[in-house]
């Protein structure tokens, strides 16, 4: 398959890409590859250009400057003056209103591609047959797609977008459409088809629990700029910027002055203007004189005792808790700053409680300035 | 895989030139009339020769010399805009907002008057009031009343027929704007302690005022551009309203070209302010929008008074509907028309002979003929539009938008005098046959046909015609597979909407006609100047057959479409 064949080499490249709407920017010049097989995600609140880098890439919106290359070759190249049509780009595309065409049944939805393609009947019906199979929806060919549930046009937008093994698929947040249940399991539906098809494919979110689950490497993406590209581990546990760290999952951001007086072990100490000091890890990012930091709520550990660890323990005052089914949020008087820490629900605080807190250094990260308020700057 | 490299300019070729030809058609059509007209109200020199000697604003000074006609036009539209608001205003409030008996039907009904068209109450009216021949006055009379009962020939006669018929206008108008107000705005003052006549007073009415304002002006502009009624009611006493003075001055011998011109150009700027006016008091300032979602009215118990407002909408559906086409039955089965029957009086014969009359068999085949080619070639060039203004995003579609709705801001008659103008100079020989007619239908229907068809266009996801893109469908296959088969119901009532159209198309026809390429409509309205007013009752209700056969299909599928149809 494809995958093995060119694994390791970049299948789409985007560089320097930049799209207006009228006056108004859309994407701000945004780079990055994708390689073959890899499945890489675009994720972002809503407005913040991932939308639009993937219909360019699609060759639906037409940036104003940049190049997209695909296998190489460019599809797209302000430079050069090239733009290909998105009907000869390649790719296939899985819309977020699932767009199934309400005038056609659900084997001629699929056959659409085959039947551009020019393709024999016979071989239409045996590659719908076996695309529908894939999806397990082959029981509802003759259906029309006004017969359909949300999930079940999913799965048949599915199988259109791959039955004529276009190179790469596109997914233009193919699941925000369905409840909270389906897009669970359609997840992981999605992410095994797609190593069975061994397909490149792009995927545009917002949901930071889908990107996590689904994708090789992630693009977190604001304001048209690009704020951290990195494996799901990497976004989740090394947040480059505070965009990242809030965006995704619950951080606590803590500011303050560097004392490098204080730094050692490779450790960069930060004093809040309360006074108190905190040790993280620099991840080679640049030391500043104003620094801010990373801790995600789990981190942090509550403990009636002090605990035996000389770095990073406090002991502070629980301000309340709020009870959120599987865990408690315990809102935390830090020497004059409020912390939210996340406690497993089993084992309840009391709010007004002294207790002392601790984090591991390793888990408290350095933050670099955000790539969007740092471009306007 | 394969990576064409194309340079951009050429990539959508197909698709570019399908867009820019068509319009550069639209705007060709348009534009090239309007040219004409505006040349022919600034030519001040020898009207006999072209292109002009001399240019000036005389023309203009010269209206002055026909105060009468200013006047007139005054008299006729305000009252006719008076009693179409009122007559608005109390069937919508009544419809909507009381809990009269058969509110669901009357509303349907209400969409009759208009499709009626208002030549053909004008004509029913004209056999009905008439001072010494109606048959109103022949009860009258015959009941021992002397003189006359009531004379349609007057300015508050034309005022009245055209009121019957643009009230169903102000219907809609006025009741959107009463179904557009949320009634939790009412319920609230209620909830604060204020009693329902001061709800009504400080709530309701301030709500609702933008909107029956709107309505106002947009029913004046239309009363001002109005041709048929006034054409049929005031000529046999001389009575000139502004659109008809126009087509006399062009009609008589010698014409008046360059006056006329004048006096359509200055109609046309004064109805160009008013409908700007009508958008602005619509899309701002208001706060109750006509385009905002639908609420449910909360409909008021008005106890007794539910049976005279019963009685008043038959009353107006009686006026506008059910006496003019009972009145041209009658005329038509009757060898001479008046009001009581006789046995030895009726006869069938009027119809066979509107059927073997040749110039009245020839004029309608011409408008069934020019209905179907209208329609067919209207629905793939106004498709095309649509899809250019509303799609395509091709650079400069917003101004091929302004373009084609243009001319629903000119009357019609005044669109075909630029056309007549225009078309006369063209190197082509085609002034005086079907062929001008056909131009001129597609003109002036466009902005029918492109609403009609945009409407359901941007009811269909955009991303489906983008998915059959991403399937690697060239543009051409996907407009047949996916664009067209989705689009197929509009279609099918743009192509009704427009064949309607033209076949009861009066305004353009009755001056671009030539003496070879008659069509219905202004046949009838000179059978009605020419000859007996029962062939004209048979003719006119052989027409509204025609267009009430169209209408059934229309009315069938725009049902279930639940899109609105337009005008």
């Amino acid at each position: 398959m494809q995958a093995t064949a060119t694994a390791g080499k970049p299948h789409i490249e985007v560089e320097n890409l930049e799209v207006f709407f009228g006056t108004v920017p859309a994407v701000r010049g945004v780079s990055f590859n994708v390689m073959a097989g890899e499945q890489l995600t675009l994720l972002g609140p809503s407005g913040c250009g991932k939308t639009t880098t993937l219909r360019a890439i699609a060759g639906l919106e037409k940036p104003s400057s940049g190049e997209i290359r695909i296998d190489g070759a460019p599809v797209y190249s302000s430079a050069r003056n090239v733009n290909v049509p998105a009907e000869k780009r390649g790719l296939s595309m899985v819309f977020q209103s699932y767009a199934i065409w309400p005038h056609m049944t659900v084997f001629e939805n699929v056959a659409y591609g085959l039947k551009v393609r020019r393709v024999g009947a016979a071989e239409i019906k045996e590659k719908v047959d076996q695309a529908l199979g894939m999806v397990q929806m082959r029981a509802f060919a003759d259906r029309r797609a006004s017969q359909l549930s949300g999930g079940q046009q999913q799965r048949v937008a599915l199988a259109r977008a791959f039955v004529f093994r276009p190179s790469v698929l596109l997914f233009d947040e193919p699941l925000s459409n369905l409840d909270a249940k389906l897009r669970a399991d359609m997840r992981i539906e999605l992410r095994e088809l797609q190593h069975r098809l061994g397909i490149t494919s792009l995927y545009v979110t917002h949901d930071l629990e889908e990107a996590l689950a689904m994708s090789d490497r992630i693009v977190v993406m604001r304001d048209g700029l690009i704020e951290q590209t990195g494996t799901p581990d990497e976004i989740y546990g090394l947040p480059r910027s505070a965009f990242v760290a809030d965006f995704v999952g619950s951080a606590n951001l803590v500011r303050g002055k560097h004392r490098p007086d204080l730094s050692k072990d490779g450790m960069v100490a930060l004093e809040t203007t309360s006074g108190q000091v905190m040790y993280g890890m620099p991840h080679g990012r640049p030391i500043h004189d104003e620094l801010v930091m990373s801790v995600r709520t789990v981190h942090f550990q509550l403990s009636p005792n002090r605990p035996g660890a000389s770095l990073n323990v406090w002991p502070v005052m629980v301000e309340k808790t709020v009870f959120q089914g599987d865990f408690s949020q315990v809102h935390i008087d830090w020497g004059g700053t409020r912390l939210i820490a996340r406690c497993a629900a089993m084992e309840p605080v009391e709010a007004g409680a002294a207790l002392f807190m601790m984090v591991e250094p390793r888990r408290v990260v350095l933050l670099a300035p955000d790539a969007a308020s740092e471009s306007s700057a | 895989m394969t990576t064409a490299v194309a340079p951009a300019g050429s990539s959508f070729s197909a698709q570019k030139l399908a867009g820019y030809g068509v319009a550069a058609i639209a705007a060709a059509l348009v534009l090239y009339p309007v040219f004409y007209l505006l040349q022919a109200a600034f030519d001040t020199g020898d009207p006999l020769v072209r292109p002009p000697t001399a240019y000036g604003l005389d023309n203009f000074a010269n209206l002055f010399n026909y105060p009468q006609i200013l006047l007139n036009t005054l008299t006729v539209s305000f009252a006719a805009t008076a009693m179409a608001l009122i007559i608005g205003f109390v069937m919508a409030w009544t419809l909507a907002r009381t809990n009269v008996p058969g509110r669901r039907v009357f509303e349907q009904l209400m969409a009759v008057p208009y499709s009626l068209t208002p030549l053909l109450g004008a004509l029913a009216w004209s056999m009905l009031g008439q001072p010494e021949s109606g048959f109103i006055n022949q009860v009258w009379r015959a009941l021992g009343g002397s003189d006359h009962l009531i004379n349609i020939n007057t300015p508050y006669g034309i005022a009245w027929v055209m009121a019957l018929f643009e009230g169903s206008v102000a219907f809609v108008m006025i009741a959107a704007v009463m179904k557009s107000m949320d009634p939790s705005l009412e319920e609230a003052s209620q909830v604060m302690g204020a009693s329902r006549l001061r709800t009504a007073l400080r709530i309701t009415l301030p709500l609702v005022v933008p909107g029956i304002l709107g309505a106002a002006i947009f029913v004046f502009a239309e009363m001002l551009g109005s041709f048929a009624v006034a054409l049929v009611l005031g000529l046999p006493n001389r009575y000139y309203v502004v659109t008809t003075a126009i087509y006399q001055l062009v009609q008589q011998y010698p014409p008046r070209i360059q006056l006329a011109a004048a006096m359509g150009v200055s109609l046309f700027a004064v109805m160009f302010v008013m409908l700007f006016l009508y958008r602005r008091i619509v899309t701002s300032g208001s706060y109750v929008t006509i385009t905002g979602k639908a609420f449910r009215p909360r409909v008021a118990d008005v106890g007794r008074l539910r049976y005279v407002l019963f009685g008043v909408c038959v009353l107006y559906l009686l006026a506008a509907v059910a006496l003019p086409v009972a009145t041209l039955l009658f005329a038509s089965v009757q060898k001479i028309a008046v009001a009581f029957p006789a046995a030895d009086n009726f006869t069938l014969a009027n119809f066979s002979t509107a059927m073997s009359m040749n110039a009245a068999r020839s004029a309608l085949a011409n408008s069934l003929l020019l209905g179907f080619g209208t329609a067919t070639i209207g629905v793939v060039l106004m498709g095309l539009l649509a899809w250019l203004i509303y799609r395509s995003r091709l650079p400069g579609s917003g101004l091929i938008e302004y373009i084609v709705m243009f001319p629903k801001a000119v009357p019609r008659l005044i669109f075909a005098f630029g056309m007549m103008w225009a078309w006369l100079v063209f190197p082509l020989p085609i002034y005086g046959t079907l062929w001008l007619l056909l131009i001129a239908y597609l003109t002036v229907f466009m902005p029918l046909g492109v609403r009609t068809i945009s409407g359901v266009m941007l009811q269909i996801d955009k991303s489906l015609e983008e998915c059959a893109q991403m399937c690697g469908a060239s543009w051409a296959f996907r407009t047949r597979t996916v664009t067209v088969p989705l689009l197929w119901p509009g279609l099918i009532a743009a192509w009704l909407l427009l064949f309607i159209a033209s076949v009861r198309e009066l305004g353009a026809s009755i001056l671009l006609m030539g003496a070879h390429s008659k069509v219905i409509t202004p046949a009838i309205v000179e059978s009605y100047f020419a000859t007996a007013s029962e062939l004209t009752a048979t003719l006119a209700l052989i027409q509204t057959l025609v267009i009430a056969l169209a209408m059934i299909p229309l009315v069938l599928f725009t049902r279930r479409l639940g899109a609105h149809a337009g005008d």
